[in-house]
């Protein structure tokens, strides 16, 4: 079904990466995410008529990594970033161009273009896609070069396999698979975002969208309520300087080239457990130096030590954390609460146990595990198969007898993730558990759902040139037509909104009501 | 000249005498439709229904109170504005009857734009009244009947569709026999298990002077039915003798002085612009906040945990959540020969000695005089997130509700609801496809689908700030957006529809005329020296894109032009807000399909949602069994909805309805004698 799959192999791959990543996710349970990513309709992607662009190869040891534009403009990409001024290259056929950038003419790269017509492409609208060299910087600057393209964005969770499915490119079993899919994406997509979010630039966003709330909220009471009520000119007055600070500071936020902390790429592995489960003997084991203190003393671990390490070729940042565990104590509860957010950030959470803490009879062990992992990952619902592995530590300290039982009999439980059994002091079982882990990180890597931080980066940016755009209607209209003014307002909010969650008209009301002594 | 003003009213009398006399022996008939109730929401419900060609009965407790003002004597305001208009956009009876009984009209955010104007009318009560019963008393098919409704009846739940039970009729407490119907409209406002509070004491009732409403009525929802039912507080302010006021200490508030009719079949009020009456402002001080105080203990209303309206607080609930300020009381007309003022803001359920004393801390009205005072009513209301879009009880068929029975609190958010539940209790009569209007498309699509779809916690009032797509939906072009609409699903007479459609085809034989009106910036400035043309020399404006300026009027550009724009100059002020606001509709527009593409997609209402084979998660699966959402748009505003469900369960009815489109086929290729009432009433929502 995917013609180009003839032509060009590594269109093919792509084409194998989603069919495989459908495959995979028709297994899938799902927790619930609880608040949608992007403002408005999820079904956007099936009447949309932007043109959208993301990256589609994996990352990590990868030469060539795949750009991919679907929509009525991806033929302006060719033109202005590839200079096919005025004709179009032959239909699917790979040539080897200069990639330009569209305003500097600076050449970010030399790679294969593509140029798949529609409606005999992927999505089934005009496609091109760029096959560009695998650095991060220059994915980061062909994807930022494409988004300050007129009509460009960049993709949303699913977008371009939701496409394909409006068109009906898909068949069946993967239409069945979509939802799991999108939902694969959007996690991705959210544990991305909560990395980039956690720190100042995440408070930086929430502290935008704040303000931004509370001036929406000021308008709309000025305009529902002002005449018959104590709301004066004053307020407006208010939301004035609210705006012009907002729309001076998210521009300059804009032009600032220190993009904060470069965010590093590769699995986000992150090792958690009880106290004195191992932790740090396993990130120590892992590096193979003593990045970690360790200590027989339960808590020694307080805050999150991290290590870029190489597994199987792939790149993998560990995390080791603090024990779980209630404690008085202020710095290790600060401990427990970065480690808890580490979790929900992770690609993949590798549980230790203790296993001399385990009771001897297997089922009952099973059950414990269940439980203890639910406690660990805070959630109810069952992990997804390949973002947690259940490594039970110290079997040196276990007869040999119960090991046995453990290793046959933890097999296949249901609601478990993999088990390996291991003793950071002998190695034993190491071997094992690195074939175990490896083969995590490869399915992890060569997803592209994983998700390029770079990407997540050009996503946020768009949204933000969205909101300055929307705040400058606000000042156009703030005098002649309020109404319109506030719908400039609304539009920030909603761009913004995009990055750090949607905001609902009762909320809005919320704050008016909480803002003003309102009685009409 | 509109054809309102050359009607004359009979008088009252003669009208109550013709609705017993015709009410009298009409018990032994079968209704396509009844409605229980006489408020804003029944008397729009019985008359839409009648429009729509179903034989309607009205029931009520006293016919002498059919389309009282129980509260406030005022019509509309922003928001509320905008529902008037839209209802008589459908040829509801409110908007006209505003323009038949307005005594003070203004429109509220005229500086704020045409998008959110609210145009507001202050009614004289007995004129609104009469102009209702008259307006009923002429409308064909509709009866009018003097009762209290004992039971509902309902049939047993069909076993084959647990749970779903069929409406049959009513009973009445006096009547020896049942009424029945296809479609039964509850309207019962405050009446339904209502209790009235001043000072300590209560008594059952929903509103003064009347009769409680029987109990039977509460029991079949909730005991028979099933239904959840909540409970809300609001609260009506004591009445002040207007000679007892001293408006001196008062700041006099003028009304608009060229009075704009709420209806689209009026040019002008009833009401000379000169014999409107005005309104006065005046301030609570720190006396009231102690009085507040001082008789809390004797005030049990304020007690209560039950939940009030956050935008029309009673005074007590003002002063304890804002202390310290002072707070605004409108006094306002009640009527062109009424010796009372309504003062708007003094809601209170204190004992009548303690109103007299708080009332008369304030300055105006430091020697006022209570004709009436004021007290609390707490009733039930039925969740509405048990209705469909249509409002019709999900379980009930033929079981439609309106107005405060489903949480919401307003005389046009009310008459809104009758109106559309009017509509679709006759067209379910009929067995005709039941109706729904988008909240893309009207603030009462954006009223009735937060109500259906979210619920409510407080009474539910409607604001401008509810509604997305605000920019589309104005007051102006409410007959543009629902009268052709309403023409199709009957409730709009020809009239009106030949009115709305000649407008339709001015509006846009005009704006093409000022888009073929295109010139240099040059030569408009040369056109136009008045008007600074910002554009640079060689781009070239259309007209329409000229009347956006702030200071260019179409009148200005009809006296340049002549000869293509003056055949169009009683729609400038609607051409100019057109061409301002064009480019934001255009923006929103691709949105606006998308939505509606959504709410295309009817989720059938017998899902399970817990055995549904796809991959959602129990979380996902408790909201949409609780919510039931009637469309994939609806299941997409629930709170807790994840992007990945909405496609599965997209995936799920696509591929479904594809398989019983085929089943169907091949069942009306072997029995083609299917009835054909049966299709209709099975027939999702129409797009």
């Amino acid at each position: 079904m995917y013609y180009s799959a003839k032509l060009l192999p590594v269109s093919a791959v792509c084409g194998g990466i989603y069919r495989a990543a459908i495959r995979r996710l028709q297994t899938r349970n799902i927790p619930l995410y609880r608040r949608l990513p992007f403002g408005d309709g999820v079904l956007a992607g099936l009447v949309d008529a932007d043109t959208i662009f993301a990256l589609s190869s994996g990352q990590g040891r990868c030469g060539v990594s795949v750009v991919r534009i679907s929509g009525p403009a991806a033929t302006t990409a060719l033109r202005c970033m590839v200079g096919f001024r005025n004709h179009l290259p032959p239909p699917r056929t790979a040539l080897l161009r200069s990639i330009t950038d569209p305003h500097s003419k600076e050449v970010l790269d030399r790679g294969l273009v593509l140029w798949f017509p529609a409606p005999h492409s992927f999505t089934g609208e005009d496609s091109v896609e760029f096959h560009i060299h695998g650095g991060p910087a220059v994915i980061t600057g062909v994807l930022q070069a494409l988004g300050s393209v007129p009509g460009m964005r960049p993709a949303e969770a699913g977008e371009f396999t939701r496409r394909a499915f409006h068109a009906g490119k898909l068949d069946l079993t993967e239409v069945e698979g979509l939802g799991d899919l999108i939902h694969a994406e959007t996690e991705a997509q959210r544990r991305q975002a909560l990395r980039q979010m956690s720190g100042h630039l995440g408070r930086l966003y929430q502290d935008w969208s704040q303000r931004l709330k509370r001036s929406l909220a000021h308008v709309e009471a000025f305009i529902d309520f002002s005449e018959d009520e104590l709301i004066e000119e004053g307020v407006l007055a208010q939301v004035d300087i609210s705006v012009c600070d907002l729309q001076t500071e998210i521009k300059q936020h804009l032009k600032d080239e220190r993009r904060g902390e470069r965010l590093r790429s590769g699995v986000h592995v992150v090792i958690a457990g009880a106290t004195n489960a191992g932790k740090s003997s396993l990130l120590n084991t892992l590096c193979q130096r003593p990045a970690a203190i360790v200590s027989p003393i339960a808590g020694t671990t307080r805050d999150v030590v991290e290590t870029a390490l190489d597994i199987g070729g792939f790149p993998v940042l560990l995390s080791d954390t603090a024990g779980l565990r209630d404690s008085p104590d202020v710095v290790e509860q600060e401990g427990v609460r970065r480690a808890r957010e580490r979790v929900q950030q992770a690609d993949l959470t590798l549980v230790v146990v203790d296993s001399t803490t385990l009771p001897s009879e297997v089922q009952q062990a099973a059950a414990f595990l269940l439980e203890h992992l639910g406690g660990v990952l805070s959630s109810q619902e069952q992990p997804e198969t390949g973002r947690c592995l259940l490594v039970l530590n110290k079997t040196d300290l276990i007869p040999e007898a119960q090991r046995e039982q453990l290793t046959l009999g933890l097999r296949g439980v249901c609601g478990l993730p993999p088990v390996c059994l291991i003793s950071c002091q002998t190695n034993e079982g190491l071997m094992d558990f690195l074939t175990v882990l490896q083969s995590s990180v490869k399915a992890l890597c060569g997803d592209p759902l994983t998700g390029a931080p770079t990407l997540t980066q050009a996503r946020h940016r768009s949204h933000l040139q969205q909101c300055v755009m929307a705040l400058a209607q606000y000042r156009r209209y703030r005098d002649t037509d309020l109404a319109l003014a506030a719908e400039g307002v609304r539009l920030a909010l909603t761009g913004l909104g995009r990055i750090t969650g949607r905001v609902g008209a009762e909320e809005i009301l919320d704050i008016i009501f909480k803002d003003f002594c309102i009685g009409k | 000249m509109s054809h309102m003003l050359t009607k004359k009213l009979p008088p009252v009398q003669s009208i109550l005498f013709l609705v017993t006399r015709r009410a009298s022996h009409l018990s032994k008939q079968r209704y396509d439709v009844i409605v229980v109730g006489g408020g804003h929401a029944g008397t729009e419900a019985a008359a839409a229904a009648a429009r729509v060609g179903a034989e309607t009965l009205l029931v009520t407790q006293k016919i002498h109170t059919i389309g009282a003002l129980s509260c406030n004597p005022s019509l509309g305001g922003v928001g509320k504005g905008h529902l008037v208009r839209e209802v008589d956009a459908l040829d509801g009876l409110c908007g006209r009857a505003g323009d038949w009984a307005g005594i003070h009209f203004s429109i509220l955010n005229r500086r704020k734009g045409p998008a959110v104007w609210g145009p507001r009318a202050q009614l004289d009560r007995q004129r609104y009244r009469e102009f209702i019963q008259a307006e009923l008393l002429s409308t064909p098919r509709l009866m009018v009947l003097e009762g209290s409704v004992e039971k509902l009846l309902v049939t047993d739940p069909n076993p084959e569709e647990p749970g779903s039970h069929r409406v049959t009729g009513i009973h009445l407490a006096n009547g020896s026999h049942p009424i029945s119907a296809s479609s039964v409209v509850l309207t019962t406002g405050t009446f339904l298990s209502g209790s009235l509070f001043m000072g300590q004491t209560t008594s059952p009732g929903g509103r003064i002077g009347d009769a409680p409403s029987s109990t039977g009525l509460s029991e079949t929802l909730r005991e028979r039915l099933g239904l959840r039912v909540g409970r809300l507080r609001t609260g009506t302010p004591p009445r002040i003798l207007k000679d007892s006021v001293d408006l001196s200490l008062a700041k006099l508030h003028p009304p608009d002085t060229h009075p704009a009719p709420f209806s689209f079949m009026n040019t002008h009020t009833r009401c000379k612009p000169e014999e409107q009456l005005p309104c006065y402002l005046t301030y609570t001080t720190p006396g009231v906040e102690r009085v507040v105080r001082e008789s809390l203990h004797l005030n049990c209303h304020i007690h209560q945990d039950t939940k009030g309206p956050r935008y029309c607080p009673s005074i007590e609930s003002r002063v304890l959540r804002f202390p310290g300020r002072s707070h605004q009381v409108w006094l306002e007309p009640e009527g062109m020969t009424s010796d009372l003022f309504y003062p708007q803001g003094l809601s209170m359920t204190m004992t009548p000695d303690v109103q007299l004393r708080l009332i008369r801390e304030i300055p105006a009205m430091h020697r006022a005089e209570i004709h009436t005072p004021g007290y609390g009513v707490q009733y039930d209301y039925v969740c509405p997130t048990q209705l469909s879009p249509a409002l019709q009880v999900k379980n009930t068929q033929g079981l439609f509700l309106a107005g405060q029975i489903n949480g919401t609190t307003g005389y046009e958010e009310a008459a809104a609801q009758g109106l559309w539940a009017g509509v679709n209790a006759a067209r379910w009569a009929l067995s005709r496809p039941l109706v729904a209007l988008s909240r893309t498309e009207s603030y009462i699509g954006v009223l009735i689908d937060d109500l259906v779809s979210r619920g409510v916690k407080e009474p539910y009032r409607m604001f401008t700030s509810r509604a997305e797509f605000r920019t589309s939906l104005r007051p102006d072009n409410a007959d543009l957006r629902l009268t052709l609409k309403g023409f199709e699903v009957g409730c709009v007479s020809s009239v009106r529809h030949d009115v709305a459609l000649r407008v339709k085809s001015s509006l846009q034989d005009a704006i093409a005329s000022l888009q073929a009106l295109t010139l240099s910036t040059n030569r408009w400035r040369k056109k136009l020296p008045g008007i600074s043309v910002s554009e640079s020399k060689s781009s070239m404006l259309s007209g329409m894109e000229l009347l956006q300026y702030k200071d260019v009027s179409y009148e200005i550009l009809a006296s340049v032009f002549p000869e293509c724009l003056s055949p169009y100059m009683e729609l400038s002020q609607r051409l100019k807000i057109e061409a301002v606001y064009k480019p934001h509709c255009d923006l929103s527009k691709r949105e606006i399909e998308r939505i509606q593409k959504e709410e295309n997609m009817s989720l059938p209402q017998d899902i399970d949602y817990f055995t549904l084979p796809v991959s959602l998660s129990q979380e996902v699966r408790e909201i949409l069994d609780r919510f039931r959402p009637s469309t994939l748009g609806a299941a997409t505003r629930l709170e807790g909805m994840t992007p990945a469900a909405v496609v599965t369960l997209f995936n799920y009815v696509h591929l479904t309805g594809r398989k019983e489109r085929m089943v169907n086929r091949n069942e009306a290729d072997n029995e083609e004698e299917r009835e054909e009432d049966l299709c209709s009433r099975n027939a999702p929502l129409p797009q």
